[in-house]
């Protein structure tokens, strides 16, 4: 069963990609999400809190989706928590890099609201 | 890294190559002095085109302004979609007042309405792309300039980063053109494979 008030912590440094996330969350019925600009931002508050997921875009500064994934797995206290990729690139290394890191799963710019919920229930099972 | 030789040492250079040629004899001489009298003249004429560009004008306001125009799209489209969003979310609270059924219909046109905003985010990484495109061709002008002796310019003044070629940078490439873009589906496969 998943519990739909863990906190979620979404990042990306586009303001109007955050508040689309955070709509199309609060209609799969997630309300307790957190944001961040960066992977830096994003890795201090993941200190702060027990997140249950995190959803990262890739292309940021000045730590990358990418650097933050590699870090909230090398980190004792972050490694389990699920960490879905959210990004316009769409190339093969991107994909291949991104799997080898850790990535739990991995949404391609621009999505639809179908994508969003299909790939976090793979994630956290269904919903 | 090859030492940087200025566009005017090159042609002094190049004179005394050809006064050292002119006192050989003829048949020796002939082709080659012909072939850099005219590389001579080809670079005076290249440093007096590029001399007379007036490279302030270039790089310092057409393309530093063209960069500012278009970081003000980047802020404008941002600005519209906050807009659009706003509406949309009183529209989903609204969702609420009304029966059920025509609820669930305001409910997905406002999904819809969240989806197509992600349109700023992708618009906005292409036009950061051409940004990054155009600091560099500012970054050429301005070595250019340089080389041909224009005292207002710097090498590398405005310089962008160069393009990585490996590593973790080489993966920033922002949004693909739509013929080369995968779609979810292909992304799918690739991350079952991977």
């Amino acid at each position: 069963m998943v519990d739909k008030n863990m906190p979620v912590m979404i990042v990306d440094d586009y303001s109007t990609m955050l508040r689309i996330l955070r709509n199309l969350l609060r209609q799969l019925d997630f309300n307790n999400v957190d944001d961040a600009t960066d992977g830096t931002d994003a890795l201090q508050k993941l200190h702060q809190k027990k997140y249950g997921l995190i959803i990262s875009d890739w292309n940021m500064q000045p730590m990358t989706g990418i650097d933050l994934l590699r870090r909230v797995r090398a980190d004792a206290d972050l490694k389990h928590i699920p960490f879905v990729m959210v990004t316009a690139e769409s190339k093969t290394e991107n994909v291949i890099t991104a799997k080898q890191a850790g990535v739990s799963n991995y949404i391609v710019k621009p999505f639809n609201a179908d994508t969003l919920k299909g790939k976090l229930e793979s994630v956290l099972g269904p919903f | 890294m090859p030492e940087e030789i200025h566009l005017d040492e090159a042609h002094e250079y190049l004179d005394k190559v050809i006064a050292t040629l002119q006192k050989m004899n003829r048949r020796e001489k002939g082709p080659l002095v012909e072939t850099l009298e005219h590389l001579s003249r080809f670079i005076r004429s290249t440093r007096n085109e590029i001399s007379s560009m007036r490279p302030e004008s270039a790089s310092g306001n057409y393309l530093s302004n063209a960069n500012d125009e278009l970081e003000q799209i980047i802020n404008e489209t941002a600005n519209a979609t906050n807009a659009i969003m706003s509406a949309a979310e009183e529209l989903e609270k609204l969702a609420g007042c009304i029966p059920p059924e025509a609820a669930d219909r305001i409910t997905l046109i406002v999904t819809g309405i969240y989806e197509a905003c992600a349109f700023q985010d992708i618009t906005g990484q292409r036009i950061t792309k051409i940004i990054r495109a155009i600091q560099k061709i500012e970054s050429k002008v301005n070595a250019l300039a340089a080389a041909c002796g224009h005292a207002s310019a710097e090498p590398g003044e405005f310089g962008g980063p160069a393009s990585p070629s490996n590593g973790d940078a080489a993966l920033l490439n922002g949004p693909q053109l739509s013929n080369e873009a995968k779609s979810q589906a292909e992304i799918d496969q690739l991350f079952a494979n991977a």
